[in-house]
């Protein structure tokens, strides 16, 4: 299914609208190849999910997606009997004098609810499974996951045991919220999404939101960047924010930042409150606006990237 | 596929030994999968080895400065590698000349009492490294001592000054213990070039991993973001292991539909999913005498911490005798203020220890927290007097709880000079000197 080489599959991705580094695409590729479940990490709004989507748009196929949620449980992730229907039917054989109910006409196919899982395991072609935020789940439902994972096959006690036709590419991410078993991520190829840089970010921008045009783009990421770096903040800004802030932006027509447009956009790249305090009362509005036309010259900038390199705050991508 | 020539197979397995004896974890498959990925990938690309390994055998953020460490050394050029080892030997040589130094410079101080030192007092080799690595400062502070108790019309001066300079050094080496456990690990040049942890993490993540009876002032308010964000993100993750406890039963229905079929589909019995169990009650009980002191602080804060997120932890402090703390977290005040209090209302902090009678004062007074859903978090060096006592009634609480836990901010490779073993019967003991340890002790040993 995968006849691409590394630098192939690296420019398809791009294509499809995913920026991302060599290492990024090198992992992937092997989640394909080796046949492995491509566990993503990282912090909110950094792109995890999008691994999946884009991995079906690259590869052409299905996207079947498991959203998960505290108390997620076998019923809603795999199967579930269509009780409904089946107490229909108990009802109208009773009406109908039937004596005894025959226990096996109430378990076929045609009672049976099929979930994200089953889907993905039945399906004719060789789908993307995108677990979404796996550590959402309990324990017991991870160990179910861990299960299911190693052999593609689930026994249903009425039916028998189905087994996958096609083993599905299975992408899993997690905010790790509850830490994942050990057992499950040995199992899986690991994909750590950090902050992007500013040139990454740029790029980004310009996929996603071209219109707000070049140079407003490299101030975006350059104040994004700069926000990253300042670790008093409750909550850093994500791409998802970085690229919210942008479009706002465009809506109000704007073609560099400034103090104004500026204030009435903080919320949209800060989503708490107090961060945006913080920003107002400590840093200012202009410092900030500053620190990002000092970065936009030569050398400094590359300076300065260094600075908020060593203070931990961009770290490679 | 899998005929690629031996030498890969074998420098992944020397590359998997060196993350191991980095502290990460690489099982035998991640080690195959390792070996299959290169198969597919260009091997000549720095970058594509980089990534592949990588990919298979890091599966946690906080092992990725490590591991990038580990690369560039490992997959370093001959040259690159002898210029290390060049580095390392100078490095040894270096310290045997400061020894040396070290030893005639304290040999003359002595020299007035020489013929009046026992032999039992003599400086050890072991003394002599402890000295050279003291601070410019406190090597001076001891030989000043020295120097003035000449004259000291003491009745044999020569040992009370050879007593006091040992304990002294006694003392240094505690401190010092850890950076020692670690050279061990870089004393043999077999092991291909010195592994240990710290050696390869980067300065910006070294807070971390440090020592926190190192932190130095100006470090305080990068450790107190630090340990905000590492409390509340823990917080988080130990309320969710509950959470659902508390929903009432609920009714699994596939299970009950299969029950009653028999009698026709009516729901007569009805069928429910487990219940989970209950939520254990955490109880602290930290040591703030002298030598904690600066430990326990950061500690507190992270207690601190869980507590303003919403975890409830019984908290009592102790030296001398034991005091209960935890009305100070609950006043909902930000840190400084909270610590302040601490200091101020506690009569607690920087005495001497007796653990035993803190043990004692809270099974008299606090009996009720002795229950089978207890767990008990004790942080402390095991420095105290009566240790064997305290070591007894601890075993007798120990058996009325659901689990005692030890937090010891000595390197495990220090424990055999301390009563460690004694408190060991009865409690599990975790090595704990840094914020690393602390964070990964609470999320995965720590029920609740
Ligand atoms: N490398 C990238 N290239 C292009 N767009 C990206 C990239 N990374 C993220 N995005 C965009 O950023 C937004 C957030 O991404 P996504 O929803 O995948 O994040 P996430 O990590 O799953 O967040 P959460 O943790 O909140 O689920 C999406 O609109 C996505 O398209
Ligand atoms: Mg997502």
């Amino acid at each position: 299914m995968l006849d691409l080489s590394i630098p192939e599959l690296h420019k398809a991705l791009e294509r499809e609208g995913y920026i991302c580094d060599l290492e990024q695409a090198v992992t992937i590729y092997l989640a394909l190849k080796l046949g492995k479940p491509l566990l993503v990490e990282g912090a909110p709004g950094v792109g995890k999910t999008e691994v999946g989507k884009v991995l079906s748009r690259v590869l052409q196929t299905g996207l079947i997606r498991l959203q998960c949620y505290e108390g997620l449980d076998e019923n809603k992730a795999l199967y579930e009997w269509n009780y409904q229907r089946q107490l229909l039917k108990i009802q109208v054989l009773k009406e109908t004098g039937c004596a005894a109910v025959d226990e096996t006409s109430l378990f076929g196919p045609e009672y049976l609810l099929e979930r994200p899982l089953l889907k993905a395991i039945r399906a004719d072609r060789r789908v993307v499974l995108l677990i979404d935020e796996c550590d959402k789940v309990d324990e017991p439902f991870e160990a179910f996951l861990f299960e299911l994972l190693s052999d593609f096959q689930v026994s249903i006690p009425e039916l028998g045991t189905l087994t996958a036709r096609q083993i599905p590419v299975v992408v899993l991410t997690s905010n790790g919220e509850r830490e994942l078993s050990d057992g499950l991520r040995r199992r899986c190829v690991y994909l750590y999404l950090d902050y992007p840089g500013v040139e990454k970010e740029v790029r980004i921008l310009q996929a996603r939101v071209p219109e707000a045009g070049e140079k407003l783009i490299r101030q975006i990421a350059l104040v994004t960047g700069y926000l990253r770096s300042q670790a008093e903040l409750k909550k850093r800004p994500s791409i998802a924010e970085s690229l919210d802030w942008a479009r706002a932006l465009v809506a109000l027509n704007a073609h560099c930042l400034t103090e104004e447009n500026l204030h009435f956009t903080l919320n949209m790249l800060l989503k708490n409150q107090e961060d945006q305090d913080l920003v107002r009362s400590k840093i200012g509005l202009a410092a900030l606006l500053n620190s990002c036309r000092e970065n936009e010259t030569g050398p400094q900038e590359a300076g300065r990237r260094e600075a908020c390199r060593a203070a931990g705050g961009c770290r490679r991508a | 596929m899998q005929n690629q020539a031996p030498e890969i197979s074998l420098a992944i397995a020397q590359f998997v030994r060196v993350l191991r004896l980095s502290g990460v974890r690489v099982s035998v498959a991640e080690t195959m999968d390792a070996y299959r990925a290169l198969a597919w990938i260009d091997l000549l690309d720095r970058r594509q080895v980089r990534a592949a390994l990588q990919a298979l055998l890091i599966k946690n953020p906080s092992d990725r400065p490590v591991f990038d460490r580990a690369f560039d050394l490992f997959f370093l050029s001959g040259e690159a590698k002898e210029e290390l080892f060049a580095r390392w030997r100078r490095q040894k040589e270096a310290e045997e000349q400061k020894l040396a130094a070290a030893g005639q410079e304290l040999a003359q101080l002595f020299q007035p009492w020489e013929d009046y030192i026992p032999e039992k007092y003599r400086l050890t080799r072991e003394n002599l490294q402890t000295f050279t690595r003291l601070p410019a400062r406190e090597q001076k502070r001891l030989k000043e001592l020295i120097a003035q108790m000449r004259g000291n019309p003491v009745n044999n001066p020569g040992e009370l000054v050879a007593r006091v300079v040992q304990a002294a050094l006694n003392y240094w080496r505690y401190y010092l213990l850890k950076r020692e456990a670690e050279e061990k690990e870089v004393s043999s040049p077999e092991d291909l070039f010195p592994v240990s942890a710290d050696f390869y993490r980067d300065p910006g993540e070294q807070i971390l991993y440090a020592d926190l009876q190192n932190i130095q002032d100006e470090q305080l308010p990068k450790m107190t973001a630090l340990i905000r964000r590492l409390s509340a993100r823990l917080a988080r993750r130990l309320s969710r292991r509950y959470r659902q406890s508390r929903r009432s039963r609920a009714i699994d229905f596939r299970r009950t539909i299969r029950q009653n079929i028999r009698f026709g589909g009516t729901p007569l019995e009805l069928r429910y999913r487990g219940r989970r169990p209950k939520r254990p009650r955490l109880v602290l009980i930290c040591d703030v005498s002298a030598s904690m002191a600066r430990y326990s602080r950061f500690v507190l804060q992270f207690i601190y911490g869980l507590n303003s997120a919403g975890q409830k932890i019984e908290s009592f402090v102790f030296s001398e005798d034991l005091e209960r703390v935890t009305p100070c977290f609950e006043r909902r005040r930000d840190f400084a203020a909270t610590m302040t209090d601490l200091m101020n209302e506690s009569r607690q902090w920087g005495q001497t220890t007796n653990f035993y009678l803190a043990l004692e004062t809270f099974r008299r007074e606090y009996k009720k927290l002795i229950a089978p859903d207890a767990v008990f978090i004790i942080v402390s060096d095991t420095r105290t007097v009566c240790w064997e006592q305290a070591a007894g009634l601890l075993g007798e609480m120990a058996r009325k709880v659901r689990d005692v836990i030890w937090l010891n901010p000595v390197p495990a490779a220090g424990w055999s000079g301390l009563p460690a073993a004694a408190f060991r019967k009865c409690a599990q003991m975790y090595e704990c000197y840094s914020l690393y340890h602390l964070e990964k002790i609470f999320r995965k040993k720590i029920p609740g």
